[in-house]
């Protein structure tokens, strides 16, 4: 314990200073002898070390696809563990609102980049109507291999505007119990879409409703309330 | 002749910073007002004032005769505040011009600055002396890549610092490369 500046750990006994040093640390723990541990405090990379995500390329290979069960089979889970963590169903879909807000954060910068990169003068879309046309058709292949089945826009409410799925891809292994029926795992979907609107300036609140038809039974509808400040921003265009 | 990147995220954190030293040289022009000002100052706030008043460098005779260079706009400070100045412009071209790469968009004294913006709204802030489009531009290009994948990694969350020393490494060979 020499080696420590004794001020600092002057409260401690030796004894409970030595339980949190991990150099003393038990043999179960023996973090200090794993090797990622070892490069990452030295900075030098070890032959033994895993490639690095900055040499991967971002670009998008055909054997970079995954199974749709896969897919099923995680996203499964996804609502399995929020399922024994919330109080309700606002709780649950807010979660699921939250979990796709940082994929969709991803998404948005993953895909203008694969779009954009190669150009001389990469762009940014900055009027809503085209964003959500690139929301409908690019982010929706992008996530789910195929786009959206339509956009509405509210007649009452200038504000607002939906996008349909007439059979969204993640809840099509999913049967919701009866008495949770208001429950939407396109939640999901929703935050996804929130952050691509956020991320390009739009802010919105965006939450998702099941509106089955009989043809469809599991066409679900994303509903994007835009913030007042983005139909200000729009009129300033025109 | 000396490079300031800053990165900056969309609730304007800085994440990540570097200062990158040219080998080309430069030919930076004094500007006329240096001249008058006054040298002995020394209080903290000298090398802010003198530097917002137009000074490129200010040299102090120290007693043993030689010249030290102090203050004027290279204190770290300075730089700061002016790629920080600098975002009031930026955020106003953003909302009107869809681009990505906004060239020399604010000047302030000796600096110009450039920025880049990527989709999900980082800015990417450079302080620069000399015009270089081009090579702004590829280096941008460059740097966002480099983002595009810090980002996608699950353990780095939207507004934590970047530390990883290979993304450190990568932008300093692309600076070496383009600037």
């Amino acid at each position: 314990m020499s080696a420590l500046p004794p001020s600092r750990f002057s409260v401690l006994s030796s004894s409970s200073a030595e339980l949190l040093s991990p150099t003393n640390s038990s043999s179960r723990f023996s973090l200090t002898s794993a090797p990622s541990v070892a490069t990452a405090t030295t900075g030098t990379p070890k032959p033994l070390s895993r490639p690095n995500i900055y040499d991967r390329p971002l670009n998008k290979t055909r054997s970079a696809e995954v199974s749709a069960s896969a897919f099923a089979f995680l996203f499964s889970e996804v609502v399995q563990y929020m399922q024994k963590r919330v109080s309700g169903i606002n709780d649950l879909e807010r979660r699921l609102n939250t979990l796709g807000y940082r994929i969709g954060t991803r998404v948005l910068e993953l895909m203008v980049w694969r779009t954009e990169s190669a150009s001389k003068a990469p762009k940014r879309e900055i009027r809503f109507l085209p964003v959500i046309m690139s929301i409908h058709t690019n982010v929706w292949k992008a996530v789910f291999g195929k786009p959206a089945d339509a956009i509405e826009k509210s007649v009452q409410n200038e504000d607002e505007y939906m996008i349909i799925d007439n059979e969204p891809v993640i809840t099509r292994n999913i049967s919701v119990p009866r008495d949770m029926s208001q429950l939407s795992c396109s939640s999901f979907t929703a935050g996804i879409v929130e952050a691509v609107l956020d991320g390009l300036g739009f802010p919105a609140r965006v939450t998702a409703h099941n509106t089955p038809v009989d043809d469809f039974p599991l066409r679900n509808t994303i509903l994007i309330k835009l913030d007042k400040s983005v139909l200000e921003r729009e009129e300033l265009f025109k | 002749m000396s490079h300031h990147l800053f990165l900056l995220s969309p609730s304007d954190t800085p994440l990540y910073s570097l200062t990158h030293y040219s080998a080309k040289a430069s030919q930076v022009v004094p500007s006329p007002l240096s001249a008058n000002l006054p040298s002995w100052s020394t209080s903290a706030f000298a090398g802010t004032l003198t530097a917002l008043s137009g000074a490129t460098s200010v040299v102090q005779a120290s007693s043993q005769g030689g010249g030290v260079r102090m203050g004027g706009g290279q204190d770290p400070h300075v730089i700061q505040m002016i790629a920080n100045a600098s975002l009031d412009v930026i955020e106003e071209v953003v909302r009107r011009d869809n681009g990505m790469y906004l060239k020399s968009v604010d000047r302030f004294n000796e600096w110009t600055v450039s920025a880049f913006i990527t989709p999900g709204n980082m800015k990417f802030v450079l302080l620069h002396e000399t015009k270089n489009d081009e090579g702004i531009r590829a280096f941008f290009t460059e740097v966002w890549e480099l983002y595009v994948k810090t980002m996608v990694n699950p353990f780095h969350t939207a507004h934590r610092v970047i530390v990883s020393t290979v993304f450190d490494g990568r932008v300093r060979a692309s600076a070496k490369k383009y600037l």
